[in-house]
């Protein structure tokens, strides 16, 4: 591909890097890895971790499947790919397990979802199947931040606007609400799984009148 | 080597699951005591919240050492009692209350006779934690486990030493609805209990959870949560059904006595 | 048996997966701007699901949770492999749908034809995976239980992307403002739909 051709330079990293955090957002333009995102994203606590969890699986798949990419028969292509993919999954939730024992709880199923996002499998194969180790592992981190930013995004208007907090800590001030003598209240569709979705559509809304797609 | 041979892609196939199967035994052996370590500390902190400790939990920079000493310090003894409320030999804290629920459930399932239940109820092993506050008060805290909407919730109800007011209460849950259901989980459902009574004029009632509200001064009933009915409902069966085992413990308690003179 | 209808019926409509948990959503988008290639892929999505989610049953039940190798011999009650779920899930589904891919091709060619390039969509499908996470979590007690939820959460996702495909189709006549034309306008009515189909949640069968 091109990026082979162009070579290892400063620019390029950075154009690999932050392409996917705007213009080809995984999530908004090029709608992979949808279906593990939104449900993460009531609190903005386990949006980071579920970003952060996703980074680093789409970074060091790559990383690992572009320097097996001469070694693997393309006969168990496929197996071979969800086989890293699965193996860097349960890792991670092991580690999440031990070292982040509640954000794993909130996750819950959600981890091993990772495994079929769609934007890891996506990025092996258009990616990392083609070109260098360290050029495949900024574009993963980039394609996983890239996800993360969208799904902290969404967890950000969820949370501030259905409980009224962000990260746990009380935003709206305690005496605004109906039950203390004010004038709000939550609004309880956001912590709704649908809200998730609406979120979503304006973003898209947003990014494509931004840029003009 | 011809990379589209069979021999290579099963020597490959192999290595690669060696390789894994390595990788993947070492992480999981090599977290599991700390991610067992998590789980405990975890139902410990819940039987502290239910007799209002471990308030101070977010301000404390090693919430691991910070329980395990309020464990030691409140929690003066736990033990198993059987279905006749004796004492009986066994780990009251590794009881999984999951496996009493199986027991609980059997024995509330319809057309199940009396001679049947006897045998059931012979099987059940209930935790009892005691707790003794700094005013050398003593605590008693029971587990309870049921169902919800999605899936198990399951809790602990303190109560003071005449079995029958409520000293605290907690629940959590494994799944239920962000929003609706899950609130169960939070102090503004459970706090509700503080002070209600178990027993009326000497009779079994258990408490209520009452669609749009208990009236006011109810010393049965709490609140429902909006739009978690079937989670509501599910919380008043887990009390209901659970305490109802208690209830030859309760029956056994110098106090209880007294308090129906 | 009513345990049986009961998640039957819950996991068509209560729990949909696309509904209610987002799974599978990238072939939901991808694949539903026609209803007749909408329901080819919800049928194959019916169909893997009740092939693999009663094998992963299995597998869970004999093999990975703690102590459930007792079967094998007793000295090896103590063994946990419950970390190795997500891979040995993964491999089963992967398997799977290879192998269906193949037998269908020779045995029904009329169905492959309807069904083949759906496939390999599949594999990677959330709410295949998920559907298997799920029966982990959840906890079923017996196999006719977990079969039920496989059938209920693939009608539920079939029904989801006939719904969906069929509003879009009527959608390509509509003046949507431009920037949220396709995929933007999918997620708002996905969105709206899933909040006509919480009304079923206060539902107790």
């Amino acid at each position: 591909m091109e990026a082979e051709k162009t070579g290892n330079n400063t620019g390029l990293f950075w154009k690999l890097f932050t392409a996917p955090l705007g213009k080809n957002n995984p999530i908004t333009v090029l709608v992979l890895g949808i279906c593990s995102a939104l449900a993460v994203t009531v609190q903005l606590e386990s949006a980071l971790v579920m970003g952060l969890a996703v980074t680093i699986v789409t970074g060091f798949s790559s990383l690992i499947v572009s320097s097996l990419r001469a070694t693997i028969s393309p006969r168990i292509r496929i197996i071979v790919q969800l086989v890293v993919v699965a193996t860097l999954v349960i890792i991670v939730d092991q580690v999440l397990r031990a070292y982040a024992y509640n954000a794993s709880k909130q996750l819950s199923i959600f981890v091993g979802l990772i495994i079929t996002n769609c934007i890891i499998m996506g990025r092996i194969e258009a990616f990392a199947l083609a070109n260098k180790p360290w050029l495949s592992l900024i574009d993963g981190i980039g394609n996983g931040l890239g996800y993360g930013i969208i799904l902290v995004i969404v967890a950000f208007f969820r949370e501030l606007f259905g409980s009224g907090t962000l990260m746990g800590y009380q935003i709206i001030p305690e005496s605004w609400y109906i039950v203390n003598g004010g004038f709000y209240e939550n609004n309880g569709l956001m912590i709704l799984p649908p809200a998730a979705l609406i979120v979503v559509g304006l973003i898209i809304w947003v990014q494509r009148s931004f840029y003009k797609v | 080597m011809n990379k589209n041979s069979n021999t290579y892609t099963f020597l490959y196939a192999t290595a690669l699951v060696v390789v894994v199967a390595t990788a993947l035994s070492l992480t999981a052996t090599g977290l599991k005591s700390r991610q067992q370590k998590n789980i405990e500390v975890e139902k410990k902190q819940n039987i502290l919240l239910s007799v209002n400790k471990a308030g101070a939990l977010d301000s404390v920079p090693d919430r691991n050492a910070y329980i395990e000493e309020l464990y030691r310090r409140y929690i003066v003894e736990e033990y198993l009692v059987d279905a006749d409320g004796h004492r009986k030999e066994g780990d009251a804290f590794a009881m999984n209350m999951k496996t009493q629920y199986d027991i609980i459930r059997e024995i509330n399932a319809a057309g199940v006779t009396d001679e049947e239940k006897l045998a059931l109820r012979g099987k059940l092993s209930l935790p009892v934690f005691v707790c003794r506050n700094d005013d050398s008060t003593l605590k008693y805290i029971v587990p309870v486990y049921g169902l919800g909407l999605w899936g198990a919730i399951w809790g602990y109800v303190s109560l003071d030493d005449d079995f029958n007011t409520v000293y605290g209460a907690i629940f959590d849950h494994k799944g239920e609805t962000p929003g609706l259901g899950a609130e169960i989980a939070f102090p503004k459902f459970f706090k509700q209990f503080e002070g209600k009574q178990l027993f009326k004029e000497g009779q079994f009632t258990s408490i209520r959870i009452v669609k749009g509200g208990a009236p006011a001064g109810d010393r049965h009933g709490v609140n429902a949560i909006s739009g978690g009915t079937i989670t509501s409902r599910g919380v008043e069966e887990m009390l209901k059904n659970c305490l109802t085992e208690y209830k030859p413990f309760f029956g056994q308690q110098e106090r209880f006595k007294e308090s129906k003179n | 048996m009513e345990n049986i209808i009961s998640i039957f019926v819950k996991s068509i409509f209560v729990d949909n997966m696309i509904f209610a948990f987002f799974l599978g959503m990238c072939s939901y988008i991808a694949v539903s701007k026609n209803v007749k290639t909408a329901m080819g892929l919800g049928m194959a999505v019916i169909f893997v699901q009740l092939v693999t989610l009663p094998i992963n049953y299995l597998l869970n039940t004999y093999l990975l949770t703690p102590g459930s190798l007792a079967w094998v011999s007793p000295e090896l009650a103590g063994m946990d492999l419950s970390f190795l779920s997500f891979i040995i899930f993964i491999a089963v589904i992967a398997s799977i749908v290879q192998i269906l891919e193949m037998v269908i091709e020779k045995v029904a060619p009329a169905l492959y034809n309807q069904l083949g390039i759906f496939l390999p969509l599949i594999a990677v499908n959330c709410a295949i995976m998920g559907g298997s996470l799920f029966m982990q979590e959840r906890e079923y007690a017996n196999l006719g239980e977990a079969t039920a939820f496989a059938l209920g959460s693939g009608i539920g996702w079939c029904l989801a992307i006939a719904g969906i495909a069929a509003i879009r189709e009527k959608l390509s006549y509509s003046n949507v403002p431009t920037p949220l034309r396709g995929v933007g306008i999918t997620f708002i009515l996905t969105g709206l739909m899933g909040i006509a189909f919480m009304s079923f949640m206060g539902i107790k069968l």
